[in-house]
């Protein structure tokens, strides 16, 4: 189907083949025979961005749903099956995508694909109230463990909400409120089912130690029968202004054991060379203890405990380059604003030293070959790029467009983006009261 | 299931694995540098991010009385400017190498991490080599390093789960044993932590006799004798000396403690009690009872608190080890973690003891057993997939005193495990009565709540 591209020398002899089933289900294979593994991948075309008011949160929840069983699979039946062959499992969602994922020794291959294209094609055979209702305090309950039970827990929440602007589809983020949780309802899950689990709206990509013909055919046997349904509606345009235009800034008092600011920049769309020189900057600025923002405020100034940048990348809105300060003692606020938009403000100027390029590019570099070091990784990559760009083969040179970046560019996409006017500012204040710890912690190791 | 929505796919059934490849848990090779020091090596195919793991024989246990945290000090200020590189030079060399280096402080010794591409081993090993051999300690990084610490401590007491582990060790070891109190030091005796503490300690337990360095990745094409003998072999250092571990007691005595947390929509709980050594011959069925009881959302623990009453995203059961000896004297911590709804905190922990009472009367059943050992068993491939992963099992293995064929054994033994024995070892493990019971939450809203269960006497610390 698509264009094939030399892959760069770093992912070693990577490739991949797609293909296309009559119901519009593309495939994505790729040959890796090192270790006994396959990993399935696979990401349909929906996400917390597809959602409408009131009923934020409803892709995150319909993902646990869809581990609840089909016409074949019952009850827990999909977690058990995998498991008790020796396989992994798991879903997640985000603004732009849901992806589900089996990694399974090799000969169990046909099993996970069996499994994914059950659900695919028969969810709604089996779902019922009572699992929508399980399934929305097990949901209820991740929203309490990651986000309102711990410090900060909602500060990406709150940024996501200030740096897009209400009604915009990136206002609200996956994990979705707890009243639109409490709201959705079974004819809402079925509604999402009927609209976007259809073949045409999905990538599968399949990795690791596998034949490719039989892994086809296998594909074509299970997944062939689904019929494609085309009741999509496109999400809403996610297209804003490059810059903010002013700095919004919210101050909060909360319960956390000390300052902190955080902010929240617009950065260019994913896909572009744009975006992976804002990465470069970003990893420059933030990324690592020789980045200028950990030498001026941890190192130097001393008013900061912790000081990184990282960079969510989004296809169809402004990526987001989110900065997070953890003051040190009572340093003030006003003391890490001027350090760091001194810093910013220098780097905007002078751009990135040659050093400083060789380095951030070293750290991308590895980051992708973690990221493609199992099969697991490397299949989501692959539908990453084929979802979001229409070629999977994007993913295989993904390391050699950031290493083709230049100095000029990396400072170019930093002036005109890490500018106080362009970012979107959340200050904690700790409330006051008993400051006095009562003891000190370990790391102690939690489950698995 | 029903009938309401008519399938229009055409259905197949459920196909039948075909041949399990044979594999194996990586065999190391082991050698010896010049100077004494072990290395474990172990190529990998494919994987082009070699993991170097170093153990440090410096236990907690070794830290000067009332310096608690010193080891943690010194494992970071190892990065923070050596003989031929400030901190900031230093930092900067390592990310050019594409290399991330981590290093931390735990009872059986120090792990420095280090990883990077292959292409730039050999350059990320001398840096490694001289953060060994000739920390600068300078006053002032080592100053900034404490003062860090400290800021970091605030951050820590706040994390309900964080918080639930200090609190339970300090329950669970009498006051005199190093793992009653927290791996990395208190406000109180960071403090006192300076660069002359730093350094005695490093001359005192770091030297490369007693250090083994276990080397992970695609190595074809490395001549990593050379690549080793040139960077951590010029390291020189007299032999070190053992540090045996004082035996500890736990007291298991059944009880609660809540921890309060005024406001906290969730409770975080752990149950725990100390368990025994690794060396000990019940830790293969352990594993597998423990797995069955609460290793996965599919185990006894999450199928009702999860799956069934929606009380928590997920509830785990593990047994991790603190110390192992050579004579299997050590001490390991069994728990059950998760965090439930605060206005369930009653009725989910009833739950859980129910499961734990039922366990212990009605036992395993065998097709339990065997999904746990096909899952344990049949997932190694792919848990092992890294070079990071790899290691860090062998360095373990390493740090507890183990040989290095353990992992490849234990698949072999969780096979031969049967329903009976598994069955004993996790009701042993979590026996009902004998269980220490931390909670992290709203005291005024759990208290009385967690009384009324009747699993021991309650305290709340506010």
């Amino acid at each position: 189907m698509g264009p094939t591209a030399t892959p760069p020398p770093d992912t070693g002899a990577l490739t991949a083949t797609e293909h296309r089933l009559a119901n519009g289900l593309r495939v994505v294979l790729s040959e890796d025979h090192l270790t006994p593994v396959a990993a399935v991948c696979l990401w349909y075309d929906v996400g917390s961005r597809h959602e409408v008011k009131g009923r934020t949160g409803l892709a995150h929840l319909f993902e646990h749903l869809m581990f609840q069983g089909s016409a074949q699979v019952p009850g827990n039946g999909h977690f058990e099956l995998v498991q008790a062959v020796g396989g992994s499992l798991n879903g997640t969602t985000s603004f732009e995508r849901t992806n589900y994922y089996e990694t399974m020794p090799a000969h169990e291959l046909e099993l996970a694909l069996w499994l994914e294209a059950d659900r695919m094609g028969s969810l709604l055979t089996a779902l019922d109230e009572e699992s929508l209702e399980n399934q929305r305090d097990v949901v209820k309950n991740e929203r309490r463990q990651r986000y309102d039970n711990v410090p900060y827990g909602t500060a990406f929440e709150q940024l996501f909400a200030m740096a897009y602007p209400e009604g915009h589809p990136y206002h609200h983020t996956p994990i979705g409120s707890m009243a639109d949780l409490d709201a959705a309802s079974l004819e809402d899950a079925r509604e999402f089912f009927r609209t976007y689990y259809a073949p045409n709206n999905a990538v599968l990509s399949v990795v690791g130690d596998i034949d490719a013909e039989q892994t086809l055919a296998w594909v074509e046997k299970y997944f062939g029968s689904i019929p494609a349904h085309d009741g999509k509606q496109p999400p809403r345009d996610g297209s804003l202004p490059e810059v903010i235009g002013e700095e919004l800034r919210r101050t909060v008092e909360e319960d956390v054991p000390s300052r902190a600011v955080m902010m929240a920049y617009r950065l260019p769309h994913d896909g572009t060379r744009e975006a992976d020189a804002a990465d470069l900057a970003l990893t420059a600025l933030g990324g690592g203890e020789s980045s200028r923002l950990y030498n001026r405020l941890v190192r130097r100034d001393r008013v900061a405990v912790t000081a990184g940048f990282g960079m969510l990348r989004l296809a169809g809105a402004p990526s987001l380059g989110w900065l997070d300060v953890k003051a040190s003692g009572d340093a003030s606020v006003e003391a890490i604003d001027s350090a760091l938009d001194d810093e910013l403000a220098r780097f905007a100027a002078e751009g990135p030293t040659p050093e400083e390029m060789e380095r951030a590019q070293a750290q991308l570099e590895r980051e992708w070959l973690d990221r493609l070091a199992t099969v697991g990784g490397r299949a989501d990559e692959l539908c990453r790029y084929a979802v979001l760009f229409g070629d999977p083969q994007l993913a295989l040179t993904a390391v050699q467009r950031v290493l083709d970046i230049t100095p000029q560019e990396v400072q170019a996409v930093a002036a005109a983006r890490l500018r106080p006017d362009n970012r979107a500012v959340l200050v904690y204040e700790p409330t006051p009261g008993d400051q006095t710890p009562h003891d000190a912690t370990p790391q102690e190791g939690a489950a698995q | 299931m029903s009938d309401a929505t008519t399938p229009t796919m055409e259905f197949h059934p459920r196909p039948a694995g075909g041949q399990a490849k044979p594999w194996n848990f990586p065999a190391p090779e082991r050698d010896a540098l010049g100077n004494g020091l072990t290395v474990l090596h172990c190529h990998r195919p494919g994987q082009q991010v070699v993991a170097v793991e170093v153990n440090l024989l410096a236990p907690l246990e070794a830290e000067p009385a009332g310096l608690d945290g010193v080891a943690t000090v010194m494992a970071r200020a190892l990065s923070e400017g050596t003989d031929r590189h400030t901190a900031e030079e230093f930092a900067a060399e390592l990310e050019r190498c594409g290399a991330t280096l981590d290093a931390f402080a735990d009872h059986p010794g120090i792990r420095v991490s280090l990883e990077v591409p292959v292409s730039r081993l050999t350059s990320a090993l001398a840096l490694l080599a001289d953060a060994l051999r000739a920390p600068a300690f300078r006053e002032a990084e080592v100053e900034r390093l404490v003062a860090n610490r400290l800021d970091e401590i605030p951050h820590e007491l706040a994390n309900p789960a964080r918080r639930a582990a200090i609190a339970l060790s300090g329950e669970l070891f009498p006051a005199s044993s190093r793992m009653s109190r927290p791996r990395q030091g208190t406000q109180e005796t960071v403090r006192r932590i300076d660069a002359a503490a730093v350094r005695a300690f490093y001359e005192a337990h770091v030297r490369p006799a007693s250090t083994t360095a276990v080397v992970v990745g695609d190595l074809a094409g490395v001549d990593l004798r050379a690549a080793l003998e040139e960077t951590l072999g010029a390291w020189t250092g007299s032999p070190g000396r053992a540090f045996p571990p004082t035996p500890v007691t736990a007291d298991d005595t059944g009880r609660v403690v809540i921890v309060d947390r005024p406001g906290a929509v969730q409770t975080q709980l752990l149950v725990s009690r100390a368990g025994a050594d690794r060396h000990d011959p019940v830790w293969p069925a352990q594993v597998l009872g423990v797995y069955c009881l609460g290793g996965t959302l599919t185990s006894r623990l999450d199928r009702v608190l999860r799956e069934e009453k929606g009380y928590t995203y997920g509830v785990r059961a593990y047994g991790q080890v603190l110390r192992s000896t050579p004579e299997g004297t050590g001490t390991s911590m069994l728990g059950i973690s998760g965090s439930v709804a605060t206005d369930v905190t009653g009725p989910a922990l009833a739950d859980l003891w129910q499961v734990l009472r039922t366990l212990a009367a009605e036992g395993l059943t065998d097709d339990e057993r065997d999904t746990a050992v096909q899952n344990l068993v049949g997932v190694a491939p792919l848990r092992y997939e890294t070079a990071a992963a790899v290691a860090s099992t062998l360095a373990d293995q390493v740090e507890q005193f183990l040989p290095d064929d353990y992992q490849a054994r234990l698949y072999q033994r969780l096979a031969q495990t049967g329903t009976v024995e598994a069955t004993a070892a996790v009701v042993s493990a979590f026996p009902v009565d004998r269980l220490v019971t931390v909670l992290v939450g709203d005291a005024a809203r759990i208290e009385e709540p967690v009384r009324a269960l009747g699993v021991g006497p309650v305290t709340v610390l506010r």
